[in-house]
């Protein structure tokens, strides 16, 4: 087993969510905020626990519920945290909310990424926009667990200095000495001093061995296509890279039925995949 | 085998009622009459010559269903979310399904009700499922859409039903299947007979070994699946009249009152928006990329997650397709290479 499924909150009745109170909204860009939240069944936060890459469904009843990537650490046991794009109805409305505003909740649900497997390994993170977002989670949970790992390595790309997200995890990531942090920009911008340039360009220009070493990649599609081929180029192998995929939801338990890429359910046995995976032909372009 | 006379029909129907909610075909006096399963009462013409438009699969996924209520309540300075689930109970008996319906109740079992690894429980559907009683009447004939002899066991499937009438002179020969099934064939109605069975309906066949691996060898040939759904409307009736489908949406509706409920419905996978992301992207924009995977969940897919084909050969998706498209045709031109 590659990747690590755990049971939803509710598994009697995994369709019904958990009422859930934001604590805290965070703008981490023009149209990405961050919620902070917390069960109103105490119990159920502390019970609460998932992989990095596990994604669970937010909503507000009356409007609905989308499917987000958790993007706090599982050691983050006061919040969970969803960072929401503002894209279509129910993101829109969730842009609307503040501290103290009620949610609903159904999570964790489908596999995370397959950490334990990757001790001793040197790990590379490859994210783009609001793809950091279960990337976050995954690289607190390294840090969490720092000495588990070998070499870490970051590259974060946004199109402009404003769509890079978390601005307050990246000033203490970029000061770490236990981790190789690189944003990126695609262009030059008025008081951007870091990197600019498409990732998979930066990871070019400073290959990352793909000797014991881990990929995981997670952002938009054309990304994503360019950072795999750029990583494979470089040698990494189909099961040395890990990615985390995104499809239009509605259950979130394999029964709605449009999730799926050829028999495989992104909500159930995604959204994590090793392009080992996704180039079984089970599954490979089977959109 | 047990034997119950036609005219003893109504009688078990009539005792059936005083437990459960009785569902039987029946006549709907619209344009074209249309036979449909539906509540009977006593007294009630039942209609057991014709094949009936629709599955009655809405007796375990309901067309529409409510999965909770909602109402949020006033809480210091805010607002709390309470929510309230729904679980249905209902004890229903339907007498006359035909066997391809009752074998894809079998088959959604499979889904629903599925123990496996990684699966979820589907409580609605299984409050449902387990208060269902199928009398599967056996086909003696068919029309030229049924294709049920392509599966193993043709029109003499048993799966699905509890107890399985065969039409025979005067009455019918009454076979149970489940514990269920014979418990109902041991009342009084029913004496004991060594009358044959009739013989059943042998419908068209369509090939169907090998179509698992065929239908993904051809999964990328994007021109042959254009050719195939030319005349696709994407109207999305071959799913809510298929036996087996059951992709559905999920919706939230409110009473304008901060309090309301989340819903479930019919959906089909041939609906352009069935896969539409907000943000424009659709993974299966063209007819062609939504039959393949139409045709690859009931053939492959399914058969390799849940070990059974989501397809039972009732035919309706044929006989009721507005634009003609008989998607045996589709797999024989598969299977042909």
């Amino acid at each position: 087993m590659s990747t690590v499924p755990r049971k939803g909150i509710k598994a009697a009745e995994p369709l019904v969510p958990e009422p859930a109170t934001i604590i805290d909204v965070i703008k981490e860009g023009p149209n990405i905020r961050s919620f902070r939240l917390i069960f109103d069944d105490p119990g159920i936060t502390t019970a609460f626990s998932f992989a990095p890459g596990q994604i669970g469904l937010m909503g507000i009843p009356g409007v609905g519920e989308s499917t987000f990537a958790i993007s706090s650490p599982p050691s983050q046991r006061d919040y969970i945290q969803f960072s929401v794009m503002k894209t279509g109805f129910v993101t829109s409305a969730i842009h609307e909310l503040a501290a103290g505003d009620a949610v609903a909740v159904r999570a964790p649900l489908g596999c995370g990424f397959p950490v334990d497997s990757w001790k001793g390994k040197n790990i590379l993170i490859v994210g783009g926009g609001i793809g950091m977002a279960p990337l976050r989670s995954l690289l607190m949970h390294i840090l969490d667990r720092r000495k588990e790992f070998g070499s870490l390595r970051v590259f974060y790309g946004a199109r402009t200095p404003a769509d890079l997200c978390f601005a307050g995890d990246r000033v203490q990531w970029e000061n770490r000495d236990d981790i190789e942090f690189i944003a990126t920009v695609d262009e030059k911008h008025p008081g951007w001093s870091g990197h600019t340039g498409l990732v998979p360009q930066v990871i070019a220009a400073q290959p990352p061995a793909p000797e014991n070493a881990v990929a995981v990649t997670c952002g938009p599609p054309v990304m994503i296509k360019y950072t795999l081929a750029a990583l494979q180029q470089l040698g990494f192998t189909e099961a040395q890279i890990y990615t985390t995929l995104e499809r239009k939801m509605k259950c979130g338990i394999g029964l709605c039925g449009r999730c799926n890429i050829g028999a495989k359910y992104v909500c159930i046995d995604g959204p994590v995949f090793s392009l080992d995976e996704l180039k079984n032909r089970m599954v490979d372009g089977r959109w | 085998m047990r034997f119950i006379a036609e005219e003893n029909i109504p009688r078990l129907l009539g005792r059936l009622a005083a437990n459960a909610a009785v569902w039987a075909p029946q006549v709907v006096k619209d344009t074209v009459n249309t036979v449909l399963f539906a509540p009977w009462r006593a007294g009630g013409e039942i209609e057991t010559g014709a094949y009936s438009a629709l599955s009655a699969k809405e007796l375990v996924l309901p067309a529409t269903e409510r999965l909770f209520s909602y109402r949020y309540r006033r809480a210091g300075e805010g607002e709390r979310i309470g929510i309230k689930g729904c679980a249905p109970q209902e004890r229903v008996v339907i007498f006359g399904m035909r066997a391809c319906d009752a074998k894809a109740l079998a088959v959604l079992d499979a889904l629903f009700l599925s123990r496996s690894a990684g699966s979820y429980n589907d409580p609605y559907y299984q409050g449902r499922r387990s208060g269902l009683t199928v009398i599967t009447l056996a086909c003696t004939s068919c029309d030229s859409a049924c294709f049920c002899s392509s599966f193993e066991k043709g029109a003499a499937e048993t799966a699905g039903s509890d107890l399985i009438f065969y039409p025979v002179s005067g009455g019918y020969l009454a076979g149970p299947v489940s514990e269920k099934g014979k418990e109902l064939a041991a009342v009084d109605l029913f004496q004991d007979s060594s009358q044959e069975k009739p013989g059943l309906a042998k419908t068209a066949k369509v090939e169907l070994v090998g179509i698992q691996q065929r239908l993904l060898e051809r999964f990328d040939d994007i021109d042959f699946w254009r050719l195939a759904t030319e005349v696709c409307l994407s109207c999305g009736y071959c799913s809510y009249a298929c036996p087996a489908c059951h992709c559905f949406n999920i919706f939230d509706e409110t009473d304008g009152d901060r309090a309301g409920g989340r819903y479930r419905c019919w959906d089909a996978c041939m609906f352009y928006a069935y896969t539409l992301e907000s943000s424009g992207h659709n993974p299966r924009p063209e007819a062609a990329h939504r039959y393949r995977n139409r045709l690859a969940h009931k053939f492959s897919y399914f058969p390799l997650n849940r070990g059974e084909i989501l397809c039972t050969g009732c035919g309706r998706c044929i006989r009721g397709c507005p634009a003609g498209l008989d998607f045996r045709d589709v797999i024989r031109a598969v299977s042909a290479g």
